[in-house]
């Protein structure tokens, strides 16, 4: 029996409700993708831009762009 | 509408990064006050820098307390001074400027860094909390030597650090017999009035004098050298003073034995 047919036979079609749809493994994945990112984005604020002194300091104001 | 619960996450995660990347940003500026610079230096004729009052002689002055300014002209392929001695601990504000074409001034391997554009004055305050060793370099390319320019950037420690110059003047043949001055200046550049011995040797004479130099001021101090001790000849005399020394050769020449000392 080829998959085509499996798709096309009503006997063997499951319907699933809305929230019964659960890919955990995609979800885990993208979780870790998730907080690897958020690491590095530690990483490259706090360790590598501001603890890489001396650095350019200046007014609050002039920074934000406000005037 | 029916949102699927991992789509509801995904969106509250996502949003939450967003924040989360403007927060640090917003802390970084506010916090630690990390600021980019802008225009607030002002404009400048490049024409006319020689005549400019900051940038007639480009250096690093002392404000008071910590804080410092250096001023920097940038031109076809240097920087003006090549190099930059300021203390740590300390806030020094940059002021630079270019003679010729868009040049940068940046310090490698930190933020520090902008663009240097003929005709404006790029304004920076940059904070030094560790002594260390940093190179200059241009990333805007401005001609054939772009290359080869480049400057230093010496952070030294705090009670390293001084303004001080000693120069000085003395004259270079006196006669056998007489007395002559050598006349020391030492200058000091900070705004506090710094303590220090000015020291000449000449020959194997060595004369100390103490000297209180005040904030932004130079102070003279004359030494009487008697040319009856020294004898004839050739005599390399060096003054110190804090650190710092300049030095020169005095000849003392007998007329009265008929010019035998003469070379």
């Amino acid at each position: 029996m080829s998959s085509g047919t499996r798709q096309d036979d009503p006997n063997h079609v499951h319907t699933i409700d809305h929230e019964e749809y659960d890919p955990i493994g995609t979800a885990i994945l993208i979780g870790i993708y998730f907080v690897i990112l958020v690491l590095l984005w530690l990483f490259m604020y706090f360790v590598e831009f501001l603890g890489n002194g001396p650095t350019v300091i200046g007014v609050v104001l002039t920074v934000v762009g406000l005037t | 509408m029916n949102i699927h619960t991992y789509e509801k996450a995904w969106l509250i995660a996502s949003m939450a990064l967003i924040v989360g990347f403007i927060a640090t940003v917003t802390y970084g500026a506010v916090g630690p006050g990390i600021a980019m610079i802008d225009d607030d230096g002002g404009s400048i004729d490049p024409d006319t820098i020689n005549d400019d009052e900051r940038f007639s002689d480009p250096g690093v002055t002392h404000v008071g307390g910590n804080e410092y300014e250096a001023t920097v002209v940038a031109q076809a392929w240097l920087y003006t001074p090549s190099e930059i001695t300021v203390p740590a601990n300390s806030t020094v504000t940059f002021y630079v400027t270019s003679r010729d074409v868009t040049h940068s001034f940046t310090v490698a391997g930190t933020n520090v860094n902008t663009m240097v554009v003929p005709g404006e004055v790029s304004q920076m305050t940059v904070k030094f909390d560790e002594p260390g060793e940093y190179g200059i370099l241009c990333n805007e390319y401005c001609g054939a030597q772009h290359h080869t320019m480049e400057g230093k950037l010496n952070v030294v420690p705090e009670d390293e650090f001084d303004l001080t110059e000693v120069s000085a003047e003395a004259p270079n043949e006196a006669q056998f017999g007489n007395e002559t001055t050598i006349t020391a200046t030492v200058s000091n550049g900070m705004q506090d009035e710094i303590e220090t011995t000015a020291t000449l040797e000449v020959g194997d004479q060595t004369r100390e004098q103490d000297v209180t130099v005040p904030g932004n001021g130079n102070e003279d101090v004359e030494f009487t050298v008697d040319t009856t001790e020294l004898g004839t000849g050739d005599h390399d005399w060096t003054v110190t003073g804090d650190g710092h020394e300049d030095s020169g050769t005095l000849s003392v020449t007998d007329d009265s034995e008929g010019g035998d000392d003469d070379a």
